[in-house]
């Protein structure tokens, strides 16, 4: 096996001169003594060769001796999320449903990452990908406060979280996100993927339920709305998703980001609102 | 992606005392996209006789149309019922006709027979291998998952409504661990006399 | 002005590069319940490779510490390397804050472990079982970069999708209308015959689990190995 400083030279190593442009602190692993403490921050080990992001991939298609393929290691992928922003705040709703191929491996997941009481995250995209660097950004804000003596803003949270990202861009990461925060500006609400693309707006949705939910979504969003009216919405929306995606499902989860923190509002079985939308269509 | 898993489906037969029951989902989908959630892929081709057509939705069609064709003119000519066994090498011969170019669907029979009201299930595969068993037989694109619910939950000479029962559960609990499939569920159950359909309360996602 | 096209440049090609398939798939299932004051974690013994057979008896369950068991299996190769690694950290981890692990430190550390393999992963399914802070069983599942969930009952490995839905019927009480209040509580005893019963249905349909069934059990007193059962050996 190749040495990891070897893969890392061939991105180049620039040097650091804004902490939150820096790369992320993998950059230990590139010395060519690995001090003791690295063991804490893990080095990535990355697979032998000249082009080590498509290793994986290429090993799908070697022939091993009689012909048959190793199975694909398939990772946990996760997908409706929406959020969006009304008078009162941030309304964030997702569902729950982790699927492996069309094995549904989890109906539990929780697709809100609490970063801080001033934070969420969604997941979208590679589970592990998605609570892992989103940890590190916890760990990230956690640490700009104890410098700063102030809370991170939203704009500064996503672009750390960007940063981290666009470093392995190319890598075969996969995280769609929406990091919702309150700050001194007010309600905040970025897309951050792992193409790099960060972006702030006032709604959103991210994953394969998506175009589903924008539909729902877009058709009843005002500004205007009432805690109530957001909350069924974003209820809806997720609902509709998961009834046309094969790939949502289980529960909604939705929050509400107000200036005092975020809050959680409910988490619905999404059978149990099938039902009840479906007596009040016959209700009316 | 195999062409068999691009709309979705699970559907199980099973055998009990002096009856039989076969459970379908209802999913048509293209891929992760829910067209319709009540497809009908379980066909009755004579009384207390079905075939369950798990697979490619296109070829469903097709398959089911073919045959209940050649199975009314062979009654019709013979001026006699086909008994399942020879139904179930009827659909065999009509698959394998296509052998290098098959249809894509993997049949369940399931069914009494007129005289001596013995219950029959069998399976076979896309080029009409044929499989006759005396416990239970599944096919889709969850059929580990319906196998595991089968091999805990089926024991032999299960009355109509327990085998009812137990059907469902397996299904139900099968097809919520395949994203491919669910969105409801039809079970026929075939006695000597009738045959009870009912619909199932599943989850919609 | 002159255009060339790429076919008329020198055009780089990668150095050529042999390669060898560092995974394969050694079988096995695993399973991981927990009740009100225990956890339960359940394997078979075959390690297989394809059609062949490597050996009837290779638990695939782990002591990680004196009431931690990791369910792990996939490829035997990186189960054990993955186990060594495991084994190192929990000691130092011991020695630097002066008490043991607990259940829920381990799994966030399996989960950061897991993940330093991101770009080269450990072909592993693995399922933590231990008590937490309140005594209470607790089970973590775990995919192979990762990412995990805390849960109270989990099958992985080859024979997962058969026991799954049966675990959701018979622990998570799916599609069975029983009110969350009068749902009985899962004892150990239930727990063990249930593990049995899904055991023998997976021997059947995988080729790639059966011989024996291996179960360690965890409650206050400790972990208990429980005597092995035997399932079909063909």
């Amino acid at each position: 096996m190749c040495s990891v400083s070897q893969f890392y030279s061939t991105r180049g190593i620039h040097d650091i001169d804004d902490k939150y442009k820096s790369r992320p602190d993998e950059l230990e692993a590139i010395l060519p003594i690995i001090p003791t403490s690295s063991l804490y921050t893990q080095p990535f080990q990355v697979p032998p060769g000249h082009d080590p992001a498509t290793y994986l991939t290429q090993l799908a298609a070697i022939p091993s001796e009689n012909g048959d393929n190793v199975p694909e290691i398939k990772f946990d992928h996760g997908t409706t999320t929406l959020a969006f922003k009304y008078k009162n705040g941030v309304i964030v709703a997702v569902d729950s449903r982790a699927t492996a191929g069309a094995w549904i491996a989890s109906q539990t997941v929780k697709k809100v990452i609490e970063i801080n009481p001033y934070l969420l995250g969604t997941m979208a995209g590679g589970a592990a990908d998605c609570s892992y660097w989103e940890r590190r950004l916890a760990r990230e804000c956690r640490l700009y406060q104890l410098r700063n003596k102030e809370r991170i803003s939203v704009a500064a949270a996503s672009k750390v979280l960007s940063n981290f990202l666009y470093y392995y861009k190319g890598m075969g990461l996969s995280v769609g996100t929406m990091i919702c925060g309150w700050d001194t500006k007010g309600p905040g609400l970025y897309y951050v993927d792992t193409d790099g693309t960060r972006m702030t707006h006032h709604v959103f949705s991210v994953g394969s339920g998506s175009v589903y939910a924008y539909g729902v979504l877009d058709a009843g969003l005002k500004w205007d709305l009432t805690d109530e009216q957001a909350y069924d919405l974003g209820r809806r929306s997720i609902y509709h998703a998961t009834y046309r995606d094969a790939y949502s499902g289980g529960v909604v989860n939705l929050y509400h980001m107000k200036e005092t923190g975020w809050i959680k509002i409910s988490q619905d079985n999404v059978m149990d609102l099938h039902y009840k939308y479906a007596d009040e269509k016959i209700a009316q | 992606m195999s062409i068999l898993e691009y709309n979705g489906s699970a559907i199980i037969a099973m055998i009990g005392k002096h009856c039989v029951a076969i459970a379908s989902d209802k999913r048509l989908g293209i891929q992760a996209q829910t067209i319709s959630t009540d497809f009908r892929k379980v066909f009755e081709v004579n009384s207390g006789l079905f075939l369950g057509l798990p697979g490619l939705a296109t070829d469903v069609s097709t398959v089911e149309r073919t045959l209940q064709y050649r199975l009314n003119l062979l009654q019709l000519r013979e001026s006699r019922l086909l008994t399942p066994r020879s139904f179930m090498y009827m659909v065999s011969s009509l698959l394998y006709e296509r052998r290098f170019g098959p249809y894509f669907v993997e049949p369940v029979i399931a069914g009494l027979d007129q005289e001596s009201y013995q219950p029959f299930i069998a399976t076979m595969d896309l080029i009409g291998c044929p499989m006759e068993k005396n416990d239970f037989v599944v096919s889709g694109t969850c059929s580990e998952q319906m196998y595991g619910m089968c091999e805990s939950l089926w024991k032999p000479n299960l009355e109509p409504l327990e085998l009812f029962e137990i059907i469902s559960q397996a299904l139900l609990n099968s097809v919520d661990r395949d994203a491919l499939s669910g969105w409801g569920g039809i079970v026929h159950v075939v006695e000597k006399d009738r045959v009870t359909t009912k619909h199932l309360r599943a989850r919609m996602d | 002005m002159d255009f060339g096209t790429g076919a008329a440049l020198p055009v780089s090609k990668p150095p050529l590069a042999r390669q060898f398939n560092p995974y394969t798939s050694n079988g096995g299932t695993i399973l991981a319940l927990s009740g009100e004051d225990f956890s339960l974690v359940a394997s078979d013994t075959r390690l297989s490779e394809r059609f062949r057979i490597h050996t009837r008896d290779q638990p695939k369950t782990y002591k990680l510490t004196d009431n931690v068991v990791l369910g792990c299996c996939g490829f035997h190769g990186d189960v054990l390397t993955l186990n060594k690694l495991l084994a190192a950290r929990i000691k130092m981890y011991k020695h630097q804050h002066d008490h043991e692990i607990s259940c829920s430190s381990l799994a966030q550390m399996l989960s950061t472990i897991l993940y330093s393999r991101r770009f080269f992963p450990f072909y592993t399914y693995n399922i933590l079982i231990g008590l937490d802070e309140q005594g209470k069983g607790c089970v973590y599942s775990f995919d192979p970069v990762g990412s995990y969930e805390r849960e109270t009952y989990r099958a992985g490995g080859t024979g997962a999708s058969m026991l799954q839905p049966l675990l959701d019927n018979q622990i998570g009480f799916k599609h069975q209308n029983i009110p969350e209040q009068d749902r009985p509580e899962l004892t150990a005893d239930r727990a063990i015959a249930l593990v049995r019963d899904v055991f023998i249905g997976a021997a059947e349909r995988d080729i790639n689990t059966g011989d024996g069934l291996h179960m360690q059990l965890v409650t206050k007193d400790g972990i208990k190995t429980l005597d092995r059962f035997p399932l079909r050996k063909d």
